[in-house]
């Protein structure tokens, strides 16, 4: 469960390049729900989803992380709840690491890291075993650097990742946008599979409003820092791509939505 | 070249082996560009030294000297990771201070250690020749050295340090407090070094403020020399490569400057250093160009 109350973010305070990314953001996602985040380009979901990761820090309002507030928390404080795939696949995985580094890396996500081998026999049995279920073929090269992977192999890893260690919320920003369209589509499928499979309380940005609908169970509109529409259940149901479209225009057009229920029609 | 020579030539090289090891955990691990070495070799070597003349335990004398570099190592990365300094710049400040505080330590430029006993005296006279127990002795260390720091770099610890170097945003997002390994990183890396600085006075039977100069480059070229001979991706030959780097660049040091023909002299070893860096530094550039037949976007140092 996510609760966000009225959070702002400005970057670049006091400079001519001031930009207000974030202008009171309200959201409450309920456990287990998956929602689809969409909106033009620059109107603010990596910053929301950086400022739920702890990446930039809400300067004012409040953010709730199944009921604990992590509001002032950094990122790695943060880890402990929450998991993320990147839309870059270079900044999700270190590439000079091994496939197995990463995956000890990511499983010893919010706990304290000691003095232990961070690979033993045990271990390296597991991390086979889980990336098996990927079906790629990549249980023999578990020995490989990251950076051998394809883009898609590397998401689809780092999907995997996210699920090494527990956590109450998942993050995706655009985690298909570097792949080609087959690939991009088996890895929605495999992420649709791993949140259903682990019950994860789900955010996904995406540029495709065909996906925003297709996947999960809510969809949210930002634009210029807020939040301008926010459907799910029977209205969402009713939605096809060319009404999104509308509404997405008609935001990009900066009309002001009073009632978005004129709009879903 | 004499057996002297040789073996005087790897008891540098495995001297100089800490550093190389310290330098390989800033710049390669850490992805540190730090030249608080130059400053912290000295320290080392004063600390000793003073503690020597003082009469401690020779052992603990090392000790202590590994643990000012060590905080050496934690004003660089202070004035990086909490002040926002440049790494170059903040350690390039640390270095200049150092100088000013080594003379203090010492009182004076330089500290002879003639009557006192050092971590070597209880070895002459086993047997063996001095200028054989000496690199022996200091192999012992640097063995140990290298088989802690491959443990350590392996475990779940030190596999979130080789992370913050090469990726600190993944790093964070996997909950890894990066600063927090930072400092610890800088603070092994400097200890080595003046642990380094502790067993040169040692060996050599002095502390001198002037013999940091120049200790970054040369512990660069055992890299770079290691990385070339041994490029192995296993951490412990990583580090193994770091060693055998530091010894095949001393001897070839030394070949250089016994042939009469070349007309090297001690004092141009710094100049001589500088260039092999450079070179190597340059060379897998160029191949990449030739390769690519494309511009390389410019680096400061490494690949
Ligand atoms: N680190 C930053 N510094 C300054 N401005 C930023 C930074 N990150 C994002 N912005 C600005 O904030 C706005 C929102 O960016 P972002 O959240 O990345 O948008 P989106 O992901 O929706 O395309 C943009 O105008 C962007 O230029
Ligand atoms: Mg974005």
């Amino acid at each position: 469960m996510i609760t966000v109350n009225g959070i702002h973010v400005t970057f670049g305070r006091g400079t001519p390049l001031e930009k207000h990314a974030l202008r009171g953001v309200d959201l409450t996602i309920p456990e287990g729900q998956f929602v689809t985040v969409i909106g033009s380009n620059g109107a603010g979901k990596s910053t929301f989803l950086g400022a739920l990761a702890g990446d930039v820090i809400a300067e004012s309002g409040s953010i709730a992380i199944d009921g604990t507030d992590v509001t002032k928390w950094a990122t790695p404080k943060r880890a402990s709840l929450v998991a993320r795939v990147f839309q870059d696949p270079m900044v999700g995985s270190c590439t000079a690491l091994t496939i197995e580094e990463n995956m000890a890396l990511a499983a010893a996500r919010g706990r304290k890291r000691g003095l232990g081998f961070a690979l033993s026999g045990d271990r390296r049995r597991h991390f086979r075993d889980r990336i098996a279920e990927l079906g790629l073929g990549l249980e023999s090269r578990l020995h490989d650097r990251m950076g051998l992977l394809s883009g898609g192999q590397r998401q689809a890893v780092s999907l995997l990742m996210a699920t090494l260690a527990g956590s109450k919320i998942l993050l995706l920003d655009e985690h298909t946008a570097a792949l080609d369209p087959g690939t991009a589509e088996f890895v929605l499928g495999l992420t649709r599979r791993i949140v259903q499979e682990n019950r994860l309380t789900t955010l996904m940005v995406t540029h495709s409003m065909r996906q925003a609908l297709d996947y999960g169970d809510r969809t949210v509109m930002l634009h210029e820092g807020k939040i301008v529409l926010d459907v799910s259940g029977e209205q969402r149901a009713g939605l096809d791509v060319p009404h999104l479209l509308a509404l997405f225009a008609r935001q990009r057009g900066g009309e002001e939505i009073a009632d978005d229920s004129l709009l879903i029609g | 070249m004499s057996e002297i020579a040789f073996f005087g030539a790897v008891e540098i090289g495995l001297v100089y082996a800490l550093v190389a090891l310290g330098v390989y955990l800033s710049f390669r691990v850490l992805d540190f560009p730090d030249l608080t070495v130059d400053g912290s070799f000295p320290l080392g070597a004063a600390v000793c030294a003073t503690l020597l003349v003082a009469g401690v335990n020779p052992w603990l004398a090392s000790l202590a000297a590994a643990l000012a570099g060590a905080v050496a190592g934690l004003v660089t990365a202070t004035l990086n990771v909490r002040f926002k300094i440049l790494h170059l710049l903040a350690s390039i400040l640390t270095m200049i201070a150092l100088f000013s505080v080594n003379l203090r330590v010492m009182g004076r430029p330089n500290v002879a250690l003639l009557m006192q006993d050092t971590v070597l005296t209880p070895f002459y006279g086993l047997g063996l020749p001095d200028h054989v127990v000496r690199p022996l002795v200091v192999a012992v260390v640097v063995v140990a050295v290298v088989i802690l720091l491959a443990r350590f770099l392996s475990s779940e610890f030190g596999l979130a340090m080789r992370a913050t170097g090469v990726n600190a945003r993944m790093a964070r997002a996997q909950g890894v407090e990066t600063d927090f390994h930072i400092y610890t990183g800088m603070a092994l890396s400097n200890g080595l070094c003046a642990l380094a600085g502790a067993l040169f006075a040692q060996t050599n039977g002095f502390a001198d403020v002037t013999t940091g100069i120049g200790t970054i480059v040369v512990g660069l070229a055992a890299v770079i020399v290691g990385e070339t001979v041994l490029p192995a991706r296993a951490m412990l030959w990583a580090l193994v490569g770091c060693v055998v780097g530091s010894i095949l660049y001393r001897l070839a040091v030394q070949l250089a400057l016994s042939a009469d023909a070349i007309g090297l002299q001690a004092s141009d070893l710094n100049l001589v250093t500088a260039v092999l860096v450079a070179v190597a530094l340059i060379l897998p550039r160029l191949r990449l160009k030739a390769a690519l037949k494309r511009e390389q976007p410019k680096g400061v140092v490494g690949r």
